[in-house]
């Protein structure tokens, strides 16, 4: 067993050295293929002849030996790709050659970059820059849909370069396998025209709105969690800070961040494949509109109207998909966008701003007493004592997690419908906790579990606030790190979610 | 969740969207009208203890799919929002989602 679990890491590395050394030479050739061709000696002046179909070669050596009489902006190869985008009038020739001259950033490679980059990249902007520090995992292949299985391991901006170049090699890619930060950010931002946020926090959304409102890139912003989704576009069009002709910024929209309690991320709180991969879909549609239409550098001649924004929300459960939110202009006392607005870029590469500390820290919770926790080993042993003792085991994970897999006996009261029962009995009286089995006698113990050990606690601390421990007599605690723990200590086998 | 009733008369929807829909388990709720948007939060908080610190602090709200400023408890500027909620009216709560 283990010569196969070894042979198959062995196999898994040789493979993943394979890819990326494949991808560096295709970024080598991708560079030498654009540089100039060299001179052709001189020829004999020609009479003027009808252009004709160029042959089979001369397409396939599209960059290198375009034929001479070739006076058309794209090159052949670029009609037949772009045509059936070329024929609307929302882009024609104008909007194609806009988008092969543009630069865009997108930010993130997870379920909305992905998907983002590949429209992009199918569209034919001509430089993708893509950052991100994290590596695929098989957790992230459901819905991050330019990874796969082989690649588990590999850079998420190498694998999805890889996935673009595939899909159109005519696209110049920048990879950055580093996450933004306020120190870096300046540098990798001021070579794009238009920036597309698809990352995972509201520290990065914050700092990517910043560096967006100082150098003056529209940005395109959408996020999603279990079955919803959000999608805007910032700083659009782009005006110097205190400008009113400047589009909000994600601080004229969300000036306070969530408390850091609160945040949950796809891990925690799930997220379904297409929730995520129809905004990101939604960003790349709407940073094509904006290049077609010609944003940016050289569009400062048309005189801009201050355009009222809207937010769209996408529910997946709800009758109505889709609501369009009409958002005001610009927020007249914005952190980032307003006259009074002190932020620099130097200030921001200082460091002087902290958004993880803006943001908050979402601390362990950690509100009870040594003995009124217990581990999961020494749980696991009053399971096998079989007496009385064994108690009664709340466990307070939401039911889709229970249902996965679960401790032998355990009930399942989850963590947000008991908040909403106690509200109703905060009166403390016992008799309303309709959950507990009546054949429960009044000094039985009652164990909590919860994933990692930090709902657990607050239950546990509620039902003594409730009275339910009649003043110490009987034991009310929890498992301390969860089924987290209960994993690690008693039951490898059991599924992790 | 299938579509939304109208209220009933002389009441508001207020829609929840995101973290707030998980925060109170429903889609929504109905309110009394008329009243005031400054008062909107404390009659939340009321049917749903913990909201307010929670979730509204840092969400959006609209009343009928248009953004409006909520004024804080101590705000200057209360005299700006005079927005009063109307029966009929739909408003909802829209906390920001970060992930993706």
């Amino acid at each position: 067993m283990d010569l196969v679990t070894g042979k198959v890491e062995r196999l898994k590395a040789q493979i993943l050295k394979t890819e990326v050394e494949l991808q560096q030479l295709k970024t080598q050739l991708a560079e030498l293929e654009a540089l100039p061709p060299p001179p052709s000696p001189p020829s004999p002046p020609s009479p003027p002849s009808p252009p004709s179909p160029p042959s089979e070669a001369q397409v396939q050596d599209k960059s290198t030996e375009i034929s001479p009489e070739w006076k058309w902006p794209l090159k052949e190869e670029e009609y037949a790709r772009y045509g059936r985008q070329i024929i609307l009038p929302s882009v024609g020739i104008r909007g194609q050659l806009r988008l092969k001259s543009a630069a865009v950033l997108v930010v993130g490679a997870g379920g909305l970059g992905c998907p983002a980059a590949a429209y992009l990249a199918g569209a034919g902007v001509g430089t993708l820059g893509i950052v991100d520090g994290d590596t695929v995992e098989v957790s992230n292949l459901h819905r991050q849909i330019a990874h796969s299985t082989a690649r588990v391991g590999m850079k998420k901006v190498d694998s999805l370069i890889q996935y673009c170049r595939g899909l159109n090699p005519e696209v110049k890619y920048v990879g950055y396998d580093d996450h933004l930060t306020p120190q870096n950010a300046e540098n990798v931002v001021s070579a794009y025209d238009v920036v597309l946020d698809c990352t995972d926090h509201p520290t990065s959304r914050y700092l990517i709105s910043d560096i967006c409102v100082l150098l003056g890139k529209p940005l395109v912003s959408a996020s999603a969690l279990r079955t919803d989704g959000q999608l805007i576009v910032l700083n659009n069009p782009p005006a110097a800070q205190g400008s009113t002709d400047g589009g909000p910024c994600y601080r004229c929209v969300f000036p306070k961040p969530p408390p850091a309690g609160s945040v949950i991320s796809c891990g925690e709180g799930g997220i379904l494949g297409p929730v995520v991969g129809v905004m990101g879909v939604l960003q790349a549609l709407e940073a094509i509109k904006l290049i077609a239409a010609g944003t940016g550098k050289e569009n400062n001649s048309i005189p801009k109207e201050p355009l009222t924004p809207s937010l769209l929300l996408f529910s997946a459960n709800s009758s109505t998909l889709f609501r369009s939110i009409r958002m005001r202009s610009r927020r007249s006392n914005c952190f980032a966008c307003s006259a009074s607005s002190t932020l620099t870029p130097k200030e921001l590469k200082a460091g002087s701003l902290d958004y993880v500390q803006f943001c908050g820290v979402a601390t362990p919770i950690n509100i009870l007493q040594p003995d009124e926790r217990i581990s999961a080993t020494y749980y696991n042993t009053i399971l096998a004592s079989e007496t009385e003792e064994r108690g009664l085991l709340l466990d307070v994970r939401e039911k889709e997690h229970f249902d996965i897999a679960n401790i032998p006996g355990a009930i399942n009261i989850p963590f947000s419908t008991f908040q909403t029962r106690s509200r109703s009995t905060s009166n403390g009286d016992a008799s309303h906790l309709e959950w507990l089995p009546e054949d429960v006698g009044s000094d039985t113990p009652i164990y909590v579990v919860c994933r990692v050990g930090n709902d657990s606690q607050l239950v546990t601390k509620k039902l003594k606030d409730m009275g339910l421990d009649k003043h110490g007599e009987r034991f009310i605690g929890d498992i301390k790190g969860g089924m987290k723990a209960w994993k690690l200590e008693v039951d490898q086998t059991m599924p992790f979610t | 969740m299938g579509a939304i009733p109208k209220p009933p008369q002389g009441q508001f929807n207020v829609l929840y969207f995101a973290s707030a829909n998980s925060f109170t388990s429903k889609e929504y709720d109905t309110l009394p009208a008329p009243l005031p948007i400054g008062k909107l939060f404390d009659a939340l908080e009321e049917k749903h203890s913990g909201i307010k610190d929670k979730i509204l602090s840092s969400c959006l709200v609209t009343v009928n799919l248009n953004y409006v400023d909520v004024p804080n408890d101590n705000s200057e500027d209360a005299s700006e929002s005079s927005v009063v909620i109307q029966a009929g009216d739909e408003v909802a709560i829209i906390p920001p989602v970060s992930s993706g």
